[in-house]
């Protein structure tokens, strides 16, 4: 048993088309579709990395943003290990909804610390040129709602999008006690902890 | 008269580790088998059968794996394979085990009052039958699995220990406490006492109503299905977890406890099943073969004339209908008859009717799309509902079936059709105003109409249908959620305790289904052919819930070979989009309506989620309950069930 194994729930929230599924499909298969259709319901996808010489497997959760379908949304906040507040550059609105996205992910993700949670904060369309939000706009916002890191991204050309998912990686790991994800395998409880990987491979 | 039986819990994959003291001569020795709770007679069994004596240990490292964890995504081919061989085997004995039903599972060792081991037969030899009101405790242990230590009253026998090393412990337990209260000893925390029965239950309510803690009240309250007698087995639920203190909550691993909240989201899921009050207790109807189906060639242009009188009615309608849900129409006719079939135009109408009901709609809708057109800007900026709508709509606009030529490229004037449209529907129902998915339903109608005011008219139609789908509370979905799981737990009683094992009986991955009418999971094509067959309101009530139950059907096999856990079971469903061929799930669909409609003793709530209650009787001389009268067919393989009083247990029988 050489390599530990390790799954992290990330879950991207703001509202409908700043771009939530283009980043997760920018950064799972590099790949941009600009025909994508709007999300229903919630998607998953999983992606493996290597932080430390540890294998993670990083869930990521993509959510339909209307307000509509926010009671068969929110269950799935459970268990998140970050959340990325995702807003789009060249939509004002989506920016000013970032506090609404930030509370209702603690209020339904049942957060014990809210204050120590790991949030990652992106602005997603750097692309376009017709900005309605400022870089600087957004960094104080970052800084005086829990000086959240603050990336601006664009799933289209791929600026970005990797190194936010990584922050939110070292975020998450650091926020909870390491030993929660990375415990050796074979102490694991098979029954109840579908968080780590279990030790039958020889 | 063949025995009843009625199936509660069955889980494959128990392991008994016998020692050499209990006669195994190899330390080693694994046996392998399923473990039920049956009601046979009025009385709870547990009962455990080997799959054969003795199961290659080397299986066990897979098979100690956490079915509901997300981590087989990593394993390795080897480990894939070896699971898959172990429950192959499984697999072959649940046929097997399903065969012994059909004869009424006339097993020797199952008379009744029977409790004691079985050790006759070599093949049963670690095979036992257990009545739970002899049952004294159960004591729960962890070794990296949890394993069951089943004591009995009269302690001069005993039953070896059930390891589940593919989980299920704890719905074991659940199942149980429909029957017995479980509670925990004061001396020993990992041991339950088992108390019977029927007093048990109404202590546990008692103990309910006293019980101060607010959470339980508080949950009690505003869950009222709980208060019906139906519900005990919740309410024993929360009594236990109440017991077992908030140690066990910490526990609890993220998919249960979305699974939980999903499941308040929708609620009402098992009490909607009852047949009967009392007990809730799952039956097991044998539905018997599913007829194989064939589908037609899709109505053509010239058979549609043939249906139009001179004056443009259409004759014969109830055939028509017939014909385009066996075969769909040939894409030219869509133009037409979708506006038939969406009750734009009536059926009986002449040509000329037609040309002046299209006229008032065009005036109609011209009024209703110059509301929004006329809209200062001033006055936009006062109205956050509509500044909300308008934005959103331009934004799915934009992502709606950009890849068809209709919609594809910038400017096109699709696009700005889609758009008026879903905006003038705001202005026809504000109330609504738009919801996502709203423009899934709008895209392949504007694709057939080709029109803006007709495909105005024709969605209007469609979202009458459709309408409670997108509400505040999503009744309608909840509706289809449990009207499909009470499809589903009759069709396929062992897939839907799977699902339910894996926190997912309330079918949340079927949300997307539902909410669109698939229209994510077909190619577009195919999209159009199964909404003018299901248009056609044949061949019964809420058809597209037995579209899922095909799907479903065709999926089962790899989400339980694969033992798919919560988060995998909605992947691989979301996954399934695109993938999926239109006819054979219309053929495989219709083979279930057959089936079902075949089937003599269907409970009341299926009849009803059909619409068989309310369809046009088949005449028919046999029964005269209030139950829907079926065809002869029914009969037809010559084993005509006889008549059990409405209370009774619906066992299995022959097919």
């Amino acid at each position: 048993m050489t390599a530990r194994k390790s799954l992290l729930k990330v879950i991207l929230l703001g509202d409908g088309g700043v771009g939530k599924s283009s980043i997760m499909n920018r950064y799972v298969t590099n790949k941009f579709d600009a025909h994508l259709f709007h999300t229903i319901g919630v998607e998953f996808l999983n992606k493996t990395l290597e932080v430390d010489g540890n294998q993670v497997t990083l869930q990521i959760w993509d959510t339909a943003g209307q307000e509509r379908f926010r009671s068969l949304r929110t269950p799935f906040y459970r268990g998140s290990d970050c959340c990325l507040l995702t807003f789009s550059v060249d939509d004002n609105q989506s920016f000013l909804n970032l506090s609404n996205w930030k509370k209702e992910f603690i209020y339904y993700a049942d957060v014990k610390e809210p204050e120590n949670f790991p949030f990652v904060v992106l602005g997603n369309k750097v692309d376009v040129t017709e900005r309605q939000v400022s870089t600087e706009e957004a960094q104080m916002w970052c800084q005086e709602n829990g000086d959240y890191p603050y990336f601006e991204t664009s799933a289209k050309d791929a600026t970005n999008v990797a190194v936010a998912f990584e922050e939110a990686v070292h975020r998450a790991l650091a926020a909870d006690d390491k030993a929660d994800h990375l415990i050796p395998t074979d102490t694991v409880k098979l029954h109840r902890k579908p968080r780590s990987a279990t030790s039958c491979c020889s | 008269m063949a025995e009843l039986l009625k199936v509660i819990f069955e889980r494959e994959g128990i392991f008994l580790h016998p020692s050499p003291d209990e006669g195994s001569p190899d330390q080693d020795l694994l046996v392998s088998g399923s473990l039920r709770i049956i009601e046979k007679d009025a009385e709870i069994l547990v009962e455990y059968r080997p799959l054969e004596d003795s199961v290659d240990p080397s299986n066990m490292l897979c098979a100690g794996q956490d079915s509901s964890s997300v981590v087989e995504w990593g394993q390795s081919a080897g480990e894939k394979s070896q699971s898959r061989q172990l429950l192959e085997t499984q697999q072959s004995y649940e046929t097997e085990w399903d065969m012994v039903n059909a004869v009424s599972f006339k097993k020797k060792n199952y008379t009744n009052g029977e409790r004691s081991l079985n050790h006759s037969h070599e093949r049963s030899r670690w095979a036992f039958s257990v009545n739970i009101s002899d049952l004294k405790s159960i004591t729960v242990k962890e070794e990296g699995w949890t394993f069951l230590i089943l004591q009995l009253k009269d302690s001069s026998s005993s039953i070896p220990a059930l390891h589940f090393h593919q989980g299920g412990s704890r719905e074991f337990l659940d199942s149980l406490r429909r029957f017995a209260l479980l509670t925990e000893c004061p001396e020993d925390e990992t041991r339950l006492l088992v108390s019977t029965p029927s007093k048990a239950l109404s202590q546990s309510f008692e103990n309910l109503l006293d019980d101060n803690n607010f959470g339980l009240v508080h949950k009690f309250k505003r869950d009222p299905y709980v208060t019906t007698l139906g519900s005990f087995s919740k309410v024993t639920n929360y009594i236990y977890d109440a017991l077992r203190g908030t140690e066990e909550q910490q526990q609890q691993r993220p998919p249960e406890e979305v699974a939980d909240l999903l499941g308040e989201v929708i609620p009402g899921l098992e009490i909607n099943q009852q047949e009967e009050p009392g007990f809730e207790v799952i039956t097991r109807i044998d539905l018997g073969t599913r007829p194989q189906v064939s589908r037609a060639e899709p109505v053509s242009a010239d058979e549609w004339s043939k249906h139009q009188d001179p004056e443009g009615r259409i004759e014969n309608e109830a055939a028509l209908r017939q014909r385009i849900f066996k075969g769909g129409l040939c894409h030219a006719m869509r133009r037409e008859a979708w506006k038939f079939l969406l009750g734009y135009y009536p059926w009986t109408s002449t040509l000329e009717e037609r040309k002046s009901l299209q006229k008032a709609k065009t005036d109609e809708y011209f009024r209703m799309k110059l509301q929004w057109k006329s809209i200062s800007e001033e006055q936009e900026r006062r109205n956050s509902r509509l500044r909300d709508y308008k934005s959103l709509i331009e934004k799915d606009v934009n992502r709606t079936d950009r890849t068809n030529r209709f919609y594809e490229g910038l400017n096109n004037p699709g696009l700005t059709l889609l758009h008026d449209i879903l905006m003038t529907y705001c202005m026809y129902d504000f109330d609504l105003g738009y919801v996502q998915g709203m423009s899934d339903l709008l895209s392949p109608i504007l694709f057939v109409m080709e029109n803006e005011v007709d495909a105005f008219w024709c969605f209007v139609s469609f979202m009458d249908q459709m309408h409670q789908n997108f509400e505040e509370q999503m009744q309608g979905m909840k509706t289809q959620l449990i009207q499909l799981s009470t499809l589903l737990r009759l069709l396929d009683l062992a897939f839907w305790n799977y699902l339910e094992s894996q926190e997912s009986g309330y079918l949340y991955f079927c949300f997307r289904w539902l909410l669109i009418r698939f229209k994510r999971e077909l190619i577009f094509s195919d999209v159009l052919r199964l909404w003018e067959v299901m248009w056609t309101e044949l061949p019964c009530q809420n058809f597209h819930l037995l579209v899922c139950c095909a799907i479903l059907d065709s999926e089962k096999q790899k989400i339980m070979e694969e033992n798919y856990g919560f988060n995998e079971i909605l992947k691989h469903i979301n996954e399934l989009s695109m993938k999926l061929n239109i006819e054979e799930i219309l053929q495989k669909a219709e083979g279930i309506y057959l089936q079902i409609r075949s089937c003599k003793d269907l409970p009341h709530s299926i009849s009803s989620i059909l619409g068989f209650d309310t369809q046009h009787r088949v005449s028919s001389q046999v029964d005269s309950g209030s139950r829907p009268v079926q065809q002869q067919d029914a009969c037809s393989n010559g084993h005509c069930r006889d008549n059990r009083p409405q209370n009774s247990c619906r066992g299995v029988f022959t097919s």
